[in-house]
């Protein structure tokens, strides 16, 4: 084998970092970007055709290009942020871009799933919009939401493995240079190995996480 | 006390406009409970919704305690809001919070302090007899119990108007019955008015005092229960009040007159009040030369007055029929003759 055991462990490392680092941000990003995709919807609590539209068309841009691509084509703007476009941190600001308009809107579905009348009895009990959100949407769906977040994790690893295309690391950098390019397969097959660990824990943990929340 | 006042809503549907309402005029005064019947897309649940303003008024006002709420700001009517409790068909409640902090929920919102909040609580539950089930889920528990605590819920803020929008429609028949033994408890110990709207008759029947009829956005008739159940004007109002009276004649029978040849005229009789009590039928035979019988009818309860109705055949000399006809009407009888009735 052509690596050792702390390049194994390092890159799992830079794995679960970039993909904790991007989810945190990407979550600050997309958190209330879904919850504002749901509510200026028609017919819903604040009501805002202009801000809906502008929100829907930036969010499918950024989901409508490919990692790979979006990865190259926002280098300046990541060496503005972080001084650098190599690098495992650098690779942290494209998978933001990735994640947070996909995380907006697997919330936004979430927040859909919330039964309407719901929200009609809080109105009635004459909560303000933030209290709805915050007291009634949030909590109904919390149990949803949690999945959801769950598949936005187990996506951020898949994405943080082409990450390595720049530099950043990781077990999916670890398997194409040593696994890949080197034909070391036993690299290839330990990285893969770790991944599928790794994901499968994730969803775990998710499945588990969205059975304790659902009653609050 | 709540007035509509021509109070209209239209829908934008693409191109299509739909009249929900089309100028309702009604007056629900404090104390009352006021039911509105109408079948589904009558706009029922548009006029309720109008009175807590979770629908505007296209056109109209609404005026509760002589008050238009169609100028109040957000903030205004939120405050109103809380003085206007509402109750769900499907119940409406997070099912991801305990019995208690469904509750709790109206007054977590008006930042109550806890321990008023517990006491409050509390009590509501043992009113509406769900006392020992606070930690519970929503669904751990059954259709009646589930309306009971959004009842408990819509009373938290201590309204003076409570909304049942189809309360009882999602509940089997017994379930229905003691859901609103409940609300004629609320209205008599907390004299909460009560605006109800439903498509069942027998929820009308059971606790309101005034109904009206809405057909297409329209009040097509509006009165006392007891009027209107014993006097129904439109056809849509008789429809209604046959689906809980039963005072149509069987087919059977509509046959059988039909085809007598006999001049035996029959009547409908209806009896109200303390005229139920009077021993006529023997009083009418004997004084009068005449045979009465009975071939159809019932006895039943509006508002806590009997009122009785029954298809009665009378033999004899038509003089003495005559007769005997006026006898029964100085007695508080309605009578109407059955042709009329039957056409």
């Amino acid at each position: 084998m052509s690596v050792n055991y702390e390049q194994i462990l390092e890159a799992l490392w830079e794995t679960v970092y970039m993909t904790g680092a991007a989810f945190g941000f990407s979550l600050l990003i997309g958190f209330p970007l879904g919850i504002l995709l749901v509510v200026t919807r028609k017919g819903h609590l604040l009501e805002n055709e202009p801000i809906s539209k502008v929100l829907n068309v930036v969010i499918n841009i950024f989901r409508s290009v490919p990692f790979i691509i979006l990865m190259v084509a926002i280098i300046p703007l990541t060496r503005l942020i972080v001084g650098t476009s190599i690098g495992t941190a650098a690779a942290i600001v494209p998978l933001v871009f990735y994640a947070g308009p996909y995380i907006a809107r697997l919330i936004e579905n979430s927040l859909l799933e919330v039964d309407k009348g719901v929200i009609e009895a809080a109105q009635a009990m004459g909560a303000t919009p933030m209290q709805i959100i915050f007291r009634f949407l949030i909590p109904e769906a919390l149990s949803s939401l949690v999945l959801a977040l769950t598949i936005a994790v187990v996506g951020l690893i898949g994405a943080s493995a082409m990450a390595g295309a720049i530099g950043g690391g990781g077990l999916g950098d670890l398997a194409i240079t040593y696994g890949y390019q080197r034909f070391d397969t036993l690299v290839m097959f330990i990285t893969v190995a770790i991944l599928v660990v790794l994901v499968q824990g994730v969803q775990s943990l998710g499945n588990v996480l969205s059975r304790t929340v659902r009653r609050s | 006390m709540i007035q509509f006042e021509g109070v209209a809503k239209t829908y934008q549907s693409g191109k299509q406009e739909i009249h929900a309402l089309n100028g309702i005029d009604l007056t629900v005064e404090t104390g009352e409970i006021y039911g509105v019947i109408g079948f589904s897309g009558a706009g029922k649940s548009s006029l309720i919704r109008t009175v807590n303003l979770l629908e505007r008024p296209t056109t109209g006002r609404v005026l509760i305690q002589g008050k238009d709420i169609s100028t109040l700001s957000s903030k205004e009517i939120r405050t109103i809001r809380k003085d206007i409790g509402m109750i769900f068909q499907h119940f409406n409640l997070l099912n991801s919070k305990t019995v208690y902090h469904n509750v709790a929920m109206p007054l977590l919102l008006a930042k109550t302090p806890k321990a008023d909040i517990e006491k409050q609580v509390k009590d509501l539950l043992d009113f509406v007899g769900l006392g020992d089930q606070a930690q519970k889920y929503p669904d751990q528990l059954s259709g009646g119990q589930k309306q009971r605590i959004g009842i408990a819920r819509a009373l938290a803020t201590n309204p003076s108007v409570l909304l049942c929008d189809e309360a009882t429609s999602a509940l089997d028949p017994q379930t229905t019955k003691s859901i609103l033994d409940l609300l004629r408890k609320i209205n008599k110990e907390y004299n909460i008015t009560i605006l109800l709207i439903t498509h069942e008759m027998g929820v009308i029947r059971e606790i309101c005092d005034k109904v009206a009829v809405l057909e297409a956005g329209k009040v097509i008739e509006q009165g006392s229960v007891f009027d209107i159940f014993s006097n129904p004007q439109q056809p849509t109002t008789k429809r209604f009040v046959r689906s809980v009276m039963n005072d149509e004649l069987p087919e059977s029978l509509l046959l059988q007159i039909q085809n007598a040849k006999s001049s035996n005229a029959i009547y409908r009789l209806q009896f109200t009040g303390n005229s139920v009590g009077k021993p006529f039928m023997s009083r009418v035979s004997r004084d009068f030369k005449v045979d009465l019988n009975v071939l159809f009818g019932n006895v039943t309860e509006l508002q806590g007055i009997p009122y009785g109705n029954l298809i009665v055949e009378f033999s004899g000399e038509p003089s003495e029929i005559g007769r005997a006809l006026s006898s029964i009407r100085e007695s508080d009888i309605h009578i109407e003759e059955v042709n009329n009735y039957v056409s």
